[in-house]
């Protein structure tokens, strides 16, 4: 399979006055062409920092990327020059941010914010760039008449589909999309995910989909990474995160969710709290919430292993051939 | 807001209201900011025709013998101990109080801004020592400054204006810094750089367009105390000198004859009071027009 991105062994680590926090340790995954990845987590798990990474845009100081690679394209995004840095933003990755109301400059005409990136990337005059900013507007859904209005005057459904079309404005081929439906109410938000997909589709791009919302990965995402603590826990496509669950973070965040079919059922929350990353635990950083840990969870950190086709996970109980959990008591 | 007034004649394209559009339209129902700049534009068109219709080496410093008459129709401000006509002098002097003050305000708005911006965008050691830099030259009062300058430069109006401008970049400075700090970190600001946009396309164009009003707002003031500054310098002698008709230096001239010709100082006087007024009334409107918070 052809990769877009591939990240190896990626660290990045905050030097803050109060202490090192530990955001990122270790990750790898790589997104195929086409394909469009899932990050889950909950907060602080290190997801923006994982997309920021990516734009080389960890802020810093005091953010440090202390090792691993980034491969683009062929190309290491860590090694790249500014010059270079600043030619592949927007170009070939885009991101999608959290939050419309403040992703866009209020005091620059909408129109204008998507001709920016076109003017910058690909060379055109003024006119030639604000007829791409309309074409882009009518592509995610607005009149192009609307180029001409100011982020104030349009509703927050259409702020983040304006953030969509900047992002899309110069055909990158891998998409960043920062939690793009957190700060929409529900109906806005599957909207805006159809449109998403269905512009991901017919630009053959690929995807990182940064999310909490586990409803959202199961409609757009191929692949499926699971972030706890700065690590990977579980990765894998879709199908096997889902129906095939191997890790307890993963079970617990399936349990907390409702289940529509039986509405009677009762929540089973995630005891505790997600650790401080200044201060990781020494084994395992989810063994103190864990409903199956051992003490050899609380020592020795456990790898990602490969357990099936695509399927990694990353838990030390699974050294018991018969272990298993109560999510997928056949362990395949 | 605009939504019901943007349609154009065609009916087709709808433009919205610009900031501009929309602050000129509050500024239109502040009384006092409307007096304000009908004084300066009153100013303005008198000193321009002024100038075209004077002459200046026979109505603004050639001697007469008129000497110390009393405001009357034919000297409606009277006349000084040269006999020179006091109101020609005044109105004709209004151009070199206004560029000293607007050339010194804009010199001194740029370079702060810029050292601000920088100092704001990338804060730390960058930060420190430039506003450092620009501590020292708040703590020197402007006067000395000024001194300094003009004794190193010679008196002329541009070692005036360097010395003003010397004397007004650090307020700008601050101002720059404290507004870039405020909007630096939004999410806009990482989204223009999310999309390749060099450092200084995002200062000039996405974080300075953000601070603009606090930085008109404080530029009008500054033009009227700096309309002070320089009728202060003119006054002591380090500014401009007599016989150019600048308004602090005909206060100095008619120090001496205070008790007996009062109307030397008086209409001098009267004319940089009015001035700094209509500056301030502006200035105030402004950042009530400007200010998103009391929008009706």
């Amino acid at each position: 399979m052809e990769t877009v991105l591939e990240i190896k062994d990626l660290v990045v680590r905050f030097d803050t006055d109060d202490g090192v926090v530990r955001a990122i340790n270790g990750i790898s995954f790589s997104i195929g062409k086409e394909r469009t990845l899932g990050l889950v987590g909950e907060t602080g798990a290190g997801k923006t920092t994982t997309a920021l990474s990516i734009l080389n845009l960890v802020p810093d100081p005091p953010g440090v990327i202390s090792s691993g690679t980034i491969i683009l394209d062929g190309k290491d995004i860590l090694k790249m020059s500014e010059k270079d840095l600043e030619h592949m933003r927007g170009n070939d990755v885009a991101m999608i941010f959290q939050d419309p109301m403040t992703a866009l400059n209020p005091v620059i005409t909408v129109g204008e914010q998507i001709a920016e990136s076109v003017i910058l990337h690909e060379n055109l005059s003024k006119e030639a760039a604000m007829e791409r900013a309309k074409e882009m507007l009518e592509l995610v859904g607005i009149s192009g008449s609307r180029a001409y209005d100011y982020p104030h005057q349009l509703s927050g459904g259409m702020k983040q589909r304006v953030v969509i079309a900047i992002a899309l404005a110069c055909h990158p081929s891998l998409l960043i999309a920062d939690e793009p439906t957190t700060a929409l109410d529900v109906t806005i938000q599957a909207q805006v995910l159809a449109l998403i997909k269905e512009l991901i589709d017919n630009n053959h791009m690929s995807m990182l989909m940064i999310t909490h919302d586990l409803g959202v990965v199961a409609e757009v995402c191929d692949d499926v990474a699971v972030m706890y603590a700065g690590r990977i826990v579980e990765i894998g496509t879709a199908d096997e995160v889902f129906n095939h669950t191997l890790h307890p973070y993963t079970e617990g965040l399936f349990d907390s969710l409702p289940n529509l079919r039986q509405r009677g059922e009762e929540l089973i929350p995630i005891k505790g709290l997600m650790p401080d990353p200044m201060h990781l635990p020494e084994g395992c950083s989810f063994s103190p919430r864990c409903p199956y840990a051992t003490e050899a969870c609380h020592h020795a950190l456990p790898e990602l292993k490969l357990v099936n086709g695509t399927h990694y996970v990353a838990c030390g109980r699974y050294a018991d051939q018969a272990f298993r959990i109560r999510r997928n008591p056949d362990g395949k | 807001m605009g939504l019901f007034n943007k349609q154009k004649k065609d009916g087709t394209e709808m433009i919205g209201r610009s900031m501009g559009q929309e602050t000129w339209r509050r500024l239109k129902k502040n009384k006092g900011a409307m007096m304000g700049i009908a004084f300066l534009v009153l100013l303005l068109i008198g000193t321009a025709l002024a100038t075209i219709f004077y002459d200046y080496d026979k109505d603004i410093i050639g001697m007469t013998r008129d000497r110390f008459l009393a405001p009357s129709w034919q000297h409606l401000f009277g006349t000084d101990n040269m006999g020179r006509d006091i109101f020609a002098r005044v109105i004709y002097g209004a151009k070199y109080s206004l560029f000293i003050s607007f050339g010194s305000t804009l010199l001194g708005l740029i370079v702060g801004l810029a050292l601000g911006a920088v100092a704001g965008y990338y804060g730390g050691l960058v930060d420190n020592i430039i506003m450092r830099l620009t501590d020292i030259f708040y703590s020197i009062p402007y006067i000395m400054i000024a001194v300094v300058v003009v004794s190193i430069l010679g008196t002329s109006m541009s070692s005036l204006l360097f010395a003003m401008a010397l004397g007004t970049f650090c307020n700008f400075a601050r101002i720059g810094r404290a507004s870039v700090m405020t909007v630096r970190d939004q999410e806009f600001v990482e989204a223009g750089r999310a999309i390749g946009l060099p450092t200084w396309k995002i200062i000039l164009r996405h974080i300075l367009p953000n601070c603009l009003s606090a930085i008109i707002v404080q530029t009008t003031l500054k033009v009227g105390s700096n309309i002070i500054s320089a009728s202060s310098l003119s006054f002591l002698g380090v500014g401009i000198t007599p016989p150019t008709p600048e308004w602090g230096a005909m206060l100095s001239d008619g120090r001496s004859y205070i008790r007996s010709s009062g109307w030397m100082c008086l209409f001098p006087g009267l004319a940089i009071m009015l001035t700094v007024l209509a500056l301030n009334l502006l200035g105030d409107g402004l950042r009530d027009a400007m200010d998103p918070k009391l929008k009706r």
